[in-house]
This record gives structure tokens, C-alpha cells and sequence, in this order.
């Protein structure tokens, strides 16, 4: 009987999880290029549907343009945090750079809360709510939106990666910063665009997220911890292992939540974290994690 | 030399003069100083001396604070027999959180997972109210030393100095030790360590168990202090408020943990009215000191006077 939830779940979770796939994606590139794991990703990813709600609400703006804004501007955030903060430090101790990328998340955070206080915020909706049938399962709009931008979306960087100058110099700076600087490529200026480019896919997992969360500056751990789970189990510094940890962590949740109990959706990601450090902690794709003495 | 030692001793008879002139809320701040001056001991240990990304102090601070509440709620022991257990919760609660660190793992992935243990412990806490109270939050009787109610801020102060300045002088002694110049030696190369015989594992586990040990007698303290323990108070704002005392005192350095607590405390109080702004302005202030002055205020000091410099501080 319970079984015939299943098809329902793995729906509900695959949309859930596109969105985790989204985000965790957007920490992997910033990872792989600058081998900075940037805890301060999740409050990047709220300020992207903050921003929106600002310029639809406050601006009047309509939603297709608020939104290309708010990427613009977490493009040029991401830009100039890498340029101003990362890069000046990015050979000291990892310490610092973790601490940085917490502390500036946290001045974000602040930034969220002085604009609107301890309210909570609904962001304002593109679309009206509504829900398909197929046989017995639900899929709501939001979750169709979900599944068709980030499929094109990786489509797309697929592309981008494969078949433009850009996208191999970038595949020469995952491999080896020091070796792309030999051949002449400006790192710093490509560590600066690639930032800019995580922060913008991060606004944008922000501003689906809002579709279905209301906004709250506390929620960047939520979305953080969602990530590095994906990340933590597909492998760190894996691009597909981000997707498939997404993806199965997505499904999880729902399973979890399900079968064992509601009170472990919140905290299938933690559990997931930890298992996967312990007993495997590359992960699915990842390569070697642990130090060995 | 002779100095060093006796600023131990100064410092909190200069703490001493200015509670004459207090009212019970600023006594009150005193307090919490003295709490987060051992939370701060306690996480430097980890982060600081021993060099590991671990954020796992919030999930000590919490074991520690809900072990003594539970203690005096569940099995109405006085406050005072309670220290010692929730110090030992906590040094267990370091010693699970070191198992991933002995099997290898390091860096971010040992700072991830550490903030899963917080984020899970703090969802534990919810989840038992049959222990905790969960989210309603657990209320604690006024904390009594042998019979002695201590009702007034003024009372706890006494005996809060008197441990602060206990594990202080304590974590001193350690810290300039044999056991102390192997954690630097662990933080400065771990394999060169392991190279000169030196058993890494067993000092990763005592110095995680040392950091919980003493986080946790500072959550005992916290107990006694704010007499009501909610879940919220340990969550991840918590976590960049303890960051904030050891990166602005200075990591690795005990003067550091203390000079930080002092500073960090009390600034949250100052803006209760504007929310935003507490946070804002810890993020700026951590982001100025990692840019600007690496190993916190107190380089300046020790930079200032040879009292402040700490013996096992390698100044490189």
C-alpha cells in the first residue's frame, strides 16, 4: 500500500532535487576553479530572490528583467568578491578563507534583515500556482519550472563547456591554475568571471527557491547544507557528481520523510553528510578526500 | 617571565573593580564575558592551536548547557555537581567529533561534517522534549553552590571567575607543555609531525576532548547564567559569534580568546534594536581582521608588551 506512494515521491523529489542539483552546481565551479569551498554560498543564493523581490516590488520592475537584474548584479558580486576578498588570500591557510567566505555571507545575511526586518517576505510570483494530473500523480507548475530550467541550464554550460573558447579555458583552470597561467591564461581575471558566474547560478537557484519558500535570511543554512550534501555525495569537485547528489538527495528527503518519519526530512542531509564522510569520503565521483599518515 | 604568569592573576582582579559600580544587567553582560572567555579558550584549542577547520563548538557549548539543565531538572542535582558532567559531555561530545578527523578526513570536509554534528545536534534538542523541553525551551532552577542559592548576578560572578581563572591558568600550563608544541607542530605540518613520532591521533583526540571538555563546563555556566535554555541559542548565529572572539582576539592565541570574549560579547546587547546590524557589522569586523591583521589584537598587544605574548606563540 505504501508502495503506491512511490512514483508520487520520486516526482516530488527529482523536482526538489533539480533545485539542490542547481545550487550544489553552483558551489562545485567555484570549488573546482579556486579550490574554495564558499560557506558563505547559501546567503548568496537568498540574496538572489531578496533582490528580486526588491526590484519587482520596490522597483516595479516586471519579473523577466527583475530577474536578469538581480543575476547582473550577483554576477558583478561575484566578480568583485573573488577579486577584492578571495584572491588576496587565496594562498594562506584555508582557515581564513573559510572564515571569509562565513563572514561576508553574515554581513549579507544582516544586509537581508536591515532592508526588512524580522518579517518574513513572499517573493513575488511570475506565474499563477497550479497542478497537473498524470494518473495518480501530482506535479505541480513550480516543479515543471524546476526540471525545464535546469535541464536547459545544463544543457546549455554543457555546451558552453565543450564548444567555446571560454568554456576550455575554464576546463584548463579545473585542471591546473598554475598550468593555465603557463600557457598565458589571466587567471585572476577567469577566477573573477568564474565566481561571478557561480554567484549568478546560485541567484537563480535563490529565485526558484523562492518560489516555493518564503524568504527568510536564516534559510542560507538550509540551502547551503542542501548543497554540500549534493556536493558530499556525488563527490567534491565533481560537475555531474554535483547533479546526481542532488538529484538522489532530493529523493531521499522524500523517501526518508516518508517511510521513516516527517522529522527526518530536515535532517536527511546531515545524515547524509556524515555517513558519506565516514564510510566513503570521496563520495560517487570524487577523488581521493582523506589524508592518509 | 615572572610577569606572564602574574597577568593571569591581575586581569580578573581588574574584573573585580568595576562590579562594585554595577547595576544587575551590566553584571549580567560581565557574566556572559566570563562564559564566552571559556568558549573561546575552548575553540582556540581546536582551531587555533591545533589548526583544524572544526565547527563543532556550538554542539559542545549546547551538549554542555542541556547536560547540567537536564542534570538539575531531571534528577534535581544542585547546579555545582553538574560542572564536572557537562564538561565530561562535552569532552565526549569532542571525542565523536574527532573520529572523522582520525580517519583522515581534513580541511573543508572536517568543517562541513563538524557543521552537520552542530546543525544535528540542535535538531536532537527539538526532538526529546521529554529532556529538553524542545522547542519551548528548558527551564532551569537558580544555580546553588553547596546549599548557597546564588539568586543575584553578583553572586555567580564570584564563582564564574573563580572557574574561568581556574581553566585559564589550566589551559595555560597545557598549552605551554610538550602537548601544547605537538599541536603546533600539527597545525604548522601534520605528516613532518608524524615524521618525528609524535602520535598525531591521540593528541587530535585530546585536544578535541580538552576544547569540549572546557566548552562544556562553560555551557554549564551558560545554564546558570541565563536559567532558560532554548534550542535557538545554538544555532549557526552562535557559531559566527564564537568565530568572531577567537579570529578578533587572535586564533592559536590564549590572551586572544580572552581579549575577544571581553570585545565580542557585549556588542550584540548594544544593538538589540536595529536587527541586521549585529550581523552586518561581525561579518565587516571578521573580514577587516582577516584582511588586515591575520593573527587578531592580540599580535598588537603582545607586539605592545612581552606580558601579553604567549610562550608556545611562534611569531613567524
Amino acid at each position: 500500500m505504501m508502495l503506491a506512494l512511490l512514483p508520487q515521491l520520486l516526482v516530488s523529489g527529482i523536482a526538489i532535487g533539480m533545485l539542490y542539483a542547481l545550487i550544489a552546481l553552483s558551489m562545485t565551479i567555484l570549488y573546482r576553479a579556486t579550490t574554495v569551498v564558499n560557506f558563505g554560498h547559501g546567503d548568496i543564493v537568498m540574496v538572489g530572490a531578496y533582490l528580486l523581490t526588491i526590484f519587482v516590488v520596490n522597483a516595479t520592475l516586471p519579473f523577466l528583467p527583475a530577474l536578469l537584474a538581480s543575476l547582473a548584479v550577483l554576477f558583478v558580486f561575484g566578480y568583485l568578491l573573488h577579486r577584492v576578498f578571495i584572491w588576496p588570500i587565496l594562498e594562506g591557510p584555508h582557515l581564513s578563507l573559510a572564515m571569509m567566505a562565513i563572514a561576508i555571507g553574515y554581513a549579507l545575511r544582516g544586509l537581508m534583515r536591515l532592508e526588512y526586518g524580522q518579517e518574513s517576505v513572499r517573493m513575488p510570483r511570475p506565474f499563477p500556482e497550479k497542478v497537473f494530473f498524470i494518473h495518480d500523480v501530482v506535479i505541480t507548475l513550480d516543479e515543471v519550472v524546476f526540471c525545464v530550467v535546469v535541464i536547459v541550464l545544463l544543457l546549455s554550460s554543457y555546451l558552453v563547456f565543450s564548444r567555446t573558447r571560454f568554456g576550455r579555458i575554464v576546463q584548463a583552470m579545473f585542471q591546473t591554475q598554475r598550468g593555465a597561467s603557463l600557457v598565458g591564461i589571466d587567471v585572476r581575471l577567469y577566477n573573477n568571471l568564474i565566481w561571478g558566474a557561480g554567484c549568478a547560478l546560485g541567484a537563480l537557484g535563490g529565485v526558484l527557491l523562492g518560489l516555493i519558500l518564503v524568504l527568510d535570511p536564516d534559510a542560507g543554512a538550509w540551502t547551503l547544507l542542501r548543497g554540500f550534501a549534493a556536493m558530499t555525495l556525488g563527490g567534491f569537485g565533481s560537475l555531474h557528481g554535483a547533479v546526481v547528489g542532488g538529484l538522489l538527495i532530493g529523493i531521499l528527503e522524500k523517501l526518508l520523510g516518508t517511510y521513516v518519519s516527517t522529522a527526518f526530512i530536515d535532517i536527511t542531509c546531515y545524515i547524509v553528510i556524515i555517513v558519506v564522510l565516514l564510510v566513503r569520503p570521496r563520495g560517487l565521483f570524487g577523488q581521493h578526500a582523506t589524508l592518509r599518515i | 617571565m615572572k610577569l606572564t604568569r602574574s597577568v593571569f592573576w591581575i586581569a580578573p582582579m581588574l574584573a573585580l573593580i568595576p562590579h562594585l559600580l554595577l547595576n544587575e544587567y551590566y553584571q549580567y553582560l560581565v557574566n556572559l564575558t566570563l562564559v564566552y572567555v571559556l568558549v573561546g579558550v575552548g575553540f582556540n584549542i581546536v582551531v587555533g592551536n591545533l589548526g583544524q577547520l572544526a565547527f563543532s563548538n556550538v554542539a559542545f557549548f549546547g551538549i554542555g548547557a542541556y547536560a547540567s539543565g537536564i542534570l538539575t531538572t531531571q534528577l534535581s542535582m544542585p547546579w555545582w555537581m553538574t560542572i564536572i558532567p557537562a564538561g565530561l559531555a562535552g569532552a565526549l561530545a569532542g571525542c565523536a567529533a574527532s573520529i572523522p578527523a582520525l580517519r583522515g578526513v581534513r580541511l573543508f570536509y572536517l568543517a562541513i561534517m563538524t557543521l552537520a554534528f552542530g546543525e544535528l545536534m540542535r535538531w536532537s534538542y527539538i526532538r526529546t522534549p521529554s529532556l529538553t523541553g524542545g522547542s519551548m525551551g528548558l527551564s532551569v532552577p537558580a544555580p546553588e553552590l553547596f546549599g548557597w542559592v546564588m539568586e543575584r548576578e553578583h553572586d555567580k560572578f564570584y564563582v564564574f571567575l573563580f572557574i574561568v581563572v581556574v581553566v585559564v591558568i589550566f589551559t595555560n600550563r597545557i598549552l605551554e607543555s610538550r602537548i601544547g608544541r605537538a599541536f603546533q607542530a600539527i597545525k604548522n605540518d601534520e605528516k613532518a609531525a608524524a615524521a618525528m613520532a609524535i602520535p598525531t591521533s591521540r593528541y587530535f583526540l585530546l585536544a578535541f576532548a580538552l576544547s569540549g571538555f572546557i566548552v562544556g563546563v562553560g555551557g554549564a555556566m551558560y545554564t546558570a547564567l541565563v536559567g532558560h535554555l532554548s534550542p535557538e541559542a545554538f544555532d549557526l548565529v552562535q557559531l559566527i559569534q564564537q568565530f568572531a572572539i577567537i579570529m578578533v582576539g587572535g586564533l592559536g592565541s590564549l590572551v586572544g580568546s580572552v581579549l575577544g570574549a571581553v570585545l565580542i560579547t557585549a556588542t550584540p546587547e548594544l544593538f538589540r534594536d536595529w536587527p541586521g546590524f549585529e550581523e552586518l557589522m561581525f561579518g565587516v569586523v571578521i573580514v577587516l581582521v582577516i584582511l588586515l591583521l591575520p593573527r587578531g589584537l592580540s599580535s598588537l598587544l603582545a607586539r605592545a608588551h612581552s606580558v601579553f605574548k604567549d610562550r608556545y606563540y611562534r611569531d613567524d
